[in-house]
């Protein structure tokens, strides 16, 4: 488990997350919903430490993770690509082979022909859709329990959407806790576990989306809306 | 047998629990006779990669329908649709009385008398049957 505890974040005297607490479970897809500019990329950035915190505690499967002990933990996938431009595909998964201990080649070359992706092409070639399919080619060869996705389906075509939202099915996520980050949910609505809305720098609904179904007969949308109207 | 048709473009309402829709795609299925007796239907997996739903969803379906006796699962093989012909024939005649039963509520509200539903009827499901 992924537990945050009144996590709270300032950029200068911007207060950006006011004291943030959630926990994302194995075997579960959880998505952080929040307006662009939320800090929902800045909770995952905290999460790898990428970013420091004010306050508050980052707890992984029960303690505080850094570096090698976090990387071998939780997998991220950045909201695009940050390798070079002019290096091959190859060469940056041999880069991620050499810096991941959790790397699993077989697992790389099974999801580069499940994109239909050309080890030989170039990063700066790639379309956008195409770099988006690399960039969870990086991120979820890495055998971690957890995987991190800022904006997985935002700005690529509809094909690229549905080919990425097929991952999400197959058992490369089998037993794994996920959190992804959107600012819209579209047609990902029917694979998502859980949903928490980020507002004002803390987590105003966290929400089963079944049970919202069930219990209230709205849709995750329809919250969204309750949440967000201005 | 199902084709693979059968499972994919199912199209959810987001307002009700994702697990039921699918419980009620099969009873359709069942019910329209293209899943049989018997008939192996897919791992949850599978299924939930099809419909493209969480495969938590596609897990408490298929415990659903375990429950309701529509499937079974014998340890760790494949599940198959129940051969119970009693439960079989149950699922068609359940189906069309709770869309009957929706249909005669939303009509009532516009108290239309019953011959006159009845002419209704019988002129509306020809044209539709046509079409």
């Amino acid at each position: 488990m992924i537990e945050l505890i009144d996590v709270r974040k300032r950029y200068r005297l911007r207060q950006v997350l006011k004291g943030v607490s959630f926990t994302v479970r194995k075997g579960q897809i959880t998505c952080l919903i929040g307006v662009n500019g939320s800090g929902k990329s800045t909770i995952l950035k905290a999460i790898m430490r990428l970013v420091p915190i004010q306050e508050g505690q980052i707890l992984i499967d029960g303690k505080g993770r850094s570096g090698a002990d976090l990387y071998e933990k939780v997998a991220f996938i950045p909201d695009r690509l940050t390798m070079p431009p002019g290096m091959k595909l190859s060469d940056a998964i041999r880069f991620m082979q050499d810096y991941h201990r959790r790397w699993n080649e077989a697992r790389s070359r099974e999801l580069m022909a499940f994109f239909r992706l050309d080890a030989s092409e170039r990063i700066g070639n790639l379309s956008k859709g195409m770099a988006a399919k690399f960039n969870l080619v990086l991120g979820l060869a890495q055998e971690t329990d957890y995987v991190l996705m800022d904006e997985p389906f935002a700005g690529i075509d509809m094909f690229s959407r549905e080919q990425i939202s097929k991952v999400f099915t197959s058992d490369l996520m089998e037993g794994r806790g996920v959190l992804l980050t959107t600012h819209e949910i579209g047609e990902m609505e029917p694979l998502l576990d859980r949903a928490l809305f980020l507002r004002d720098g803390v987590i105003v609904r966290d929400i089963d989306c079944e049970r919202l179904r069930d219990e209230m007969g709205k849709s995750v949308i329809d919250v969204m809306r309750e949440v967000y109207a201005p | 047998m199902a084709g693979l048709g059968d499972f994919e473009n199912v199209v959810f309402d987001p307002r009700v629990p994702v697990y039921l829709q699918v419980v009620r795609h099969f009873k359709e299925l069942i019910a329209t006779g293209r899943l049989r007796s018997g008939e192996v239907i897919p791992s949850r997996r599978e299924l939930a990669a099809m419909l493209n739903i969480n495969p938590n969803t596609a897990q408490r379906a298929y415990k659903e329908m375990e429950e309701q006796k529509l499937i079974v699962t014998e340890g760790n093989k494949e599940s198959r649709i129940t051969t119970d012909e009693q439960v079989l024939r149950s699922v068609r005649s359940e189906l069309i009385e709770s869309e009957v039963e929706a249909f005669v509520r939303a009509v009532r509200k516009i108290d239309v008398p019953l011959e006159e539903l009845i002419d209704l009827l019988q002129r509306k499901y020809k044209e539709l049957a046509g079409g």
